[in-house]
This record gives structure tokens, sequence and C-alpha cells, in this order.
């Protein structure tokens, strides 16, 4: 991180608990700078999912300062929310595409919420869709893709309107080890045009030989980092 | 900009929909239909009572050996009465003649009576929309006061009965027209939250994609209001339908020859079809409330 710079992503003092339940996460200091690739590992039930949900504020922190792309969530109106999610792509283990749309419609939601005129869209949505090998499939329906298509259509969603910020939450989790690999090409092909990149796992093997920082949550603390 | 995008969405959410859009659709008319027929069959049974008792005429008969003078006199004072539309005054002997012509085959029996033994009378037929049948009640007693008045006869026992139905009649129409519509709220209000929340993946979606609130809600609220109008017009069309078969079947019958039916007053079709949107759109947009929600 250049000196001056403001982090992407930047978590002082934060806590999460559910209810009167357990602390999900527990005093939790992390910054990742711009154009950063982080792995966020740790066992199932470890928080990571809670931590990446924070940040695209589907859940609010209990206590502590949570800042991504220089805005404060913590001061974030309801009707801002829409705002911070635009520039954060997410993705899932889970897909979480509509299985009655199109590849094409898909993709062409994360535009349409922008405001984006369909002559727009329609370039873009292609162009992207693509960009991670779908070029022929343009038309069909979500539900009767492969699951690694169905994880390149969710990561060519995440992508399509340029965002700063990548959140994924165990996207290769549903994949065998070729399709794993597709998507990490994908992943350091678009850290290479800039985007900065937390991406929560619990596949040693993905982190294992890589230069990148590997940050660990154990029981919601995190662990020094690597 | 915004609304075009959810009108392009709103029909695409149809067509990808449609099994559940009829459904919901289907669930609104069938339980405005219910509520429609009744209207229908309360109006109806007003009006029969309405009818019924402006049927029932009032008839003055004066005393005998009135001086002819006082006859425009009273004319004028039975004309001056609120709610009056029309006397006619029947002399003794047009009373005479009418006897006759009642009596057909055995007007015999009046031969060498004098013409003048029955009384002159004024018919009075009243206007339906100012004389209510307490009214008739009224006027009726206010009259019998007058010193020229022997008697006054307007069915007094009908009007009694026809009040006391009348008034059970308009209870029971007022509980149960809001039983009714309470029930079609309460249906259509489930169906629709249900069909939100059988798309509460695509809500989730859209927000994660940075939907805002306006984005998300306009289509279905389009939607709502579409079948909400669909809804009522369906249940319409199918009481018109029915109403106009009655009818033609009424028409056709001798002995319901006199029985007119009418249909919904104007009011009545605006109330059903806007009260149909609203609450479709209401109903859309309490259910979506919690999935809007950070």
């Amino acid at each position: 991180m250049r000196e001056g710079d403001a982090p992407a992503i930047r978590l002082k003092g934060v806590s999460k608990r559910f209810g009167l339940g357990n602390l999900a996460l527990a005093d939790i200091d992390l910054e990742i700078a711009k154009g950063e690739f982080v792995f966020l590992t740790g066992p199932s039930g470890s928080g990571k999912s809670t931590l990446l949900r924070l940040l695209f504020c589907a859940e609010r922190p209990t206590s502590g300062e949570i800042s991504v792309d220089e805005m404060n969530i913590g001061t974030l109106s309801g009707a801002q929310i829409p705002l911070l999610r635009r520039k954060i792509g997410v993705i899932f283990q889970d897909f979480k595409l509509l299985n009655n749309y199109t590849v094409f419609e898909n993709v062409a939601l994360a535009l349409e919420v922008i405001g984006l005129r369909p002559d727009q869209v329609k370039k873009r949505v292609k162009q992207v869709i693509e960009g991670v090998g779908l070029g022929t499939k343009l038309n069909r329906k979500a539900v009767q893709l492969s699951g690694g298509e169905q994880q390149r259509v969710a990561i060519a969603r995440a992508v399509v309107n340029r965002p700063p910020i990548i959140l994924a939450d165990e996207p290769t989790g549903n994949l065998d080890n070729k399709r794993t690999e597709e998507v990490m090409l994908l992943m350091e092909e678009l850290n290479a045009r800039g985007a900065t990149i937390l991406f929560a796992t619990h596949d040693e093997r993905l982190y294992q030989n890589t230069h990148r920082r590997v940050v660990r949550l154990e029981d919601g603390k995190l662990e020094a980092a690597q | 900009m915004i609304i075009s995008i959810s009108l392009r969405r709103a029909l695409a959410d149809i067509r990808q929909h449609f099994p559940t859009q009829i459904m919901t659709t289907m669930v609104v008319s069938l339980s405005l239909l219910i509520l429609t027929f009744f209207c229908l069959f309360s109006i109806n049974l007003q009006h029969f009572v309405e009818r019924f008792g402006n049927e029932l005429g009032v008839v003055v008969f004066l005393k005998q050996g009135i001086p002819q003078e006082r006859i425009p006199i009273l004319y004028q004072k039975i004309t001056g009465l609120k709610g009056v539309e029309a006397v006619k005054y029947v002399s003794p002997e047009e009373a005479f003649k009418r006897l006759q012509s009642y009596l057909k085959d055995e007007r015999e029996v009046l031969e060498g009576v004098d013409p003048r033994f029955l009384p002159p009378s004024f018919e009075i037929q009243v206007n339906r929309a100012v004389f209510n049948l307490a009214r008739i009640k009224q006027v009726a007693g206010e009259i019998e006061q007058w010193p020229e008045v022997s008697k006054v006869q307007y069915g007094r026992e009908w009007i009694d009965r026809l009040e006391a139905f009348s008034g059970i009649v308009r209870k029971i129409v007022a509980i149960s027209g809001l039983l009714l519509m309470l029930t079609a709220a309460f249906v259509v209000a489930n169906t629709i939250k249900l069909t939100v929340y059988a798309r509460q993946e695509e809500l989730e979606i859209l927000r994660l994609v940075g939907a805002t609130n306006s984005f998300i809600q306009g289509p279905f609220l389009i939607e709502a209001f579409l079948q909400g109008l669909a809804g009522s017009g369906i249940a319409l069309s199918i009481v018109f339908g029915t109403y106009a078969y009655l009818e033609k079947m009424l028409g056709a019958s001798s002995m319901f020859k006199n029985f007119e039916l009418s249909f919904l007053p104007w009011q009545y079709v605006a109330a059903i079809i806007s009260s149909s949107v609203i609450l479709c759109v209401m109903g859309t947009a309490l259910a979506m409330r919690r999935f809007l929600r950070l």
C-alpha cells in the first residue's frame, strides 16, 4: 500500500454477536490495501462468511468500525447501502443465480440496477460472458449449466459493473479440481486488472504455495497473518 | 427511467412466473366474486323492498258532502307536501264507475243505488327517493288530522312489516358484507405474501447486486396492480354475465315479469375495482417490507 493511500477494506475492533448467543467475530482488526489479493481461511464456523457479510452490509457489526472503499459502513443510511454494494462484487459457493433466467439475464441484472441503457448492457454483458468462456451459452437458462459454468456466470455477474472490490465466499467449494483451477485463474486475472480481492476458503491447497497474504480466523478471532 | 425499467421487468416477470400470476389472479377474482355476488343480491333485495313499499299508494278519503270549493284547496295542500309526486282526485261518480267495472257481470247489484254514495278521495303517488316507509306513515298521520278527511289508507300493517324486514335486511347486509370483505382481504393478502415469499431468493439477489428498494419493488407493485385489476375485472364480468342471464330468464317468465333486476351501481363497481387494486398493491408492499430491510 502506498503511503497516504486509504485501504480498500478496513476493520477496526469489529465484533459481531447474534442475539444473546456466541460471539461470531471478536475484536477484528484488518486492513486490505487497494489491489491486494488476500486469502481468508479457517475451519467451517470460524466466522469467514460473517466477516464477508459485514463488508457488504448484509449484517451490521455489534461493535467496531468498518470502512469499504472509503465508505464508513457504520454511518451508512438504508438508501446508501445499494451504492456500497455496487462497489463490491460478491461470489458465493452456491452461486446465487436465478435459475429461470438465462445467462445473459443473470449477468445483466447487475447493470440494470445501475440504470445503464439496454444497448450498453447488451454490449458489456456479452463482453464479460465471453471473457469467462461462456460466449456460446448466452441464452441458456442457468439451471441448464454445469456447476463450473454456473460459478463462471456468478463471477461474470460480480465483475460486470467493474467493482473495485471482490468478495468471494468459498467460490470453489462445489467444484472439482479442474473447475477450481479455472475459477482461480479468473480471480488472478481480475486482480491483475486492479480489483481488490478477499477470498474466503477452507481449502488449504488454494493458498499453500501462494505469495498472497493469508489471514486466518479461528473461533471468530483473527490469528497472525502469514 | 425507473418506471420504464420497472414496466419492462414486470412484463418479463409475468412471462417468467406465468402460472403463479394466474393462480394469484384467480384467487383474487374468486374472493371478490363471492363479495360481488353478495353486493348484487343485497342491492336487488333492497330495491325489491323499496319498490314494494312504494307501490303501496296512499288514498285519502274525504267526508261525504264536503263543499266542492274545498276540493282544489285540499288538492293544493296535498300537492304542496314534500315528496308528493302526483295527486289524482277521484270523485264519487268516478269511484262508482270503478266499482261497476270491478263488479263486471254482477254490476246489477248497484242498480238503483245513488252514484254519489261513495266518498270522494285523493290518490297520492309519492316520490320514491324522498318517501321512505317512515315518511309515508308520518304524512298519513298528518293528513288524517285535517277536518275534511275521514280516513287515510296506506297499508299500515304492510308498511310496519316491511319496515321491520328492511331493517333486518340492512343489518344482515352490513354484517355479512363486512365479514366477506375481511375474508377476501385475508385470502388475497396471504396469497400475495406466499407468492412474494416464493420469490425471496430473487429479492435477495437483487439486493446483493445493489438494487435500490424502488427498483426491487417497482415490478412487484406493477404486477400486483395488474392482478388486482384483472381479478376484479374477471369477478365483475362473471357477475354481469350471470345478471344478464337472470334478467333474460325473468323477462321470459310470466311469473316474474314485473320483477326488475338491477346491476351494481357504478359506485359499487368503482369501489370493487379500486379496493381490489389497493388490496393487492398494499399486500405486496407489506409482504416485501421484511426483505427490503438492511
